[in-house]
């Protein structure tokens, strides 16, 4: 390497023009800078709520481990399943694989819908009980806010993932295996959020007054 | 390349190595006068020093990886890559994902156990946020692919993440004093 000529070494530059410094095409490099954007929205409002929650004399914790955590549990396990169907789906779609990718990527949907619908069930149940974004019966109001903008965000990338999804699934033979690599990014993104979101939301506000 | 090109490479990797050194400096200045009689605010101090003396280590590390002074003892693709050579940019098998789906799944059970046991709150987070980070960690590298990626990529995503949410994290501070100003 130390023995290459000047020509040779300005001729191959990655910042010189003409070559792809991050060996990735543009649709995956502007997926990476959308995550990063997006995962710092994620984070602003997670740091948010706890800044809140450290702040408040009265922050409720209200959910009981059966059924709350449980549930949410469940909910966390469709996520990742369909995340490793998402990673069959690329490397199917790699493979040249158009149908098995189709198969795949129908897996992810529905590991998606799974989610979205336990996710609007337990939404009813919260409103039901009395819960709104402005009060609730178990302490500070804040609490309300914080849970339904942060899991609401989350539930709003996730259906927009599965529209995002069914696109791919249904124009596959158009798109490039980079095109449903890319896609595959966008929802191993939505999951990774949820790895916060779980333990942060869901985790810390079970019960921890009875014991 | 010409010769005043280097040089005002190896001045910029010793200026930004210097600013790392100031950095690091400031941190165990800090520790060793003050030993967190201040409480949190110095420990945000000492955090974010030692951040920004990470930040400015890594392009002098480089360069030095790349001149070959530091044999990087761990990665060996991060230096054929730095060398000029080609990624192989497979992914990994079917058999190594479901192993990482497991792993995911079992950080997630373990975090379940931590609530059903109602651990001490805050005890509870710190191990909570740990596990996270493991789990995010895994999630990026294999199911995102971050691992087989040209290693300017991952310098180019990772840090800059990394920098970003600690710059969040430095205002929680004045959380904590929040409760005792309402009194």
């Amino acid at each position: 390497m130390a023995h290459v000529r000047v020509e040779e070494v300005t001729a191959s530059s990655d910042w010189g023009g003409g070559t792809l410094p991050y060996r990735v095409g543009h649709r995956k490099l502007g997926m990476w800078l959308f995550i990063m954007s997006d995962s710092l929205t994620f984070a602003a409002l997670l740091i948010g709520y706890s800044y809140v929650r450290v702040g408040s004399d009265n922050w409720p914790t209200p959910f009981p481990f059966y059924p709350s955590i449980i549930f949410s549990t469940v909910m966390t396990l469709a996520l990742l399943s369909s995340s490793l169907t998402m990673v069959f789906a690329v490397s199917a779609s790699k493979r040249g694989d158009k149908k098995a990718a189709r198969k795949w990527l129908i897996g992810t949907i529905i590991g998606g819908l799974t989610f979205l619908v336990l996710h609007l069930y337990e939404w009813d149940h919260l409103l039901l009980d009395g819960m709104r974004p402005w009060e609730n019966p178990w302490g500070d109001p804040m609490f309300g806010a914080t849970f339904f903008s942060i899991t609401g965000l989350h539930m709003f990338h996730v259906f927009t993932g599965i529209l995002y999804l069914a696109l791919v699934a249904i124009r596959i033979n158009k798109f490039t295996d980079e095109d449903v690599e890319v896609s595959g990014l966008y929802w191993h993104f939505v999951d990774l959020v949820w790895m916060f979101v779980f333990p942060l939301i869901y985790l810390l506000s079970v019960d921890f007054k009875p014991h | 390349m010409a010769k005043s090109k280097e040089n005002e490479i190896i001045l910029l990797n010793a200026v930004l190595a210097a600013l790392s050194g100031v950095a690091l400096l400031v941190a165990v200045w800090t520790v060793a006068t003050d030993r967190f009689r201040s409480g949190v605010d110095m420990l945000f101090l000492v955090m974010v020093c030692l951040m920004l003396a990470g930040l400015f280590a890594i392009n002098p590390l480089l360069w030095a990886f790349e001149k070959g002074f530091i044999r990087n003892p761990f990665d060996k693709t991060a230096r054929a890559e730095v060398a000029g050579e080609h990624a192989h940019a497979h992914g990994g098998s079917d058999a190594q994902n479901i192993l990482i789906w497991v792993a995911l799944l079992v950080l997630t059970a373990v975090e379940v156990f931590l609530a059903y046991i109602h651990l001490n709150l805050t005890l509870m987070l710190i191990i909570l946020m740990g596990l996270s980070i493991i789990k995010a960690a895994l999630i990026m590298a294999y199911f995102m692919h971050l691992k087989f990626e040209r290693m300017s990529l991952v310098l180019t995503i990772v840090p800059t993440l990394v920098v970003l949410l600690c710059l969040f994290v430095i205002l929680f501070p004045d959380s904590f004093r929040m409760l005792n100003l309402r009194g």
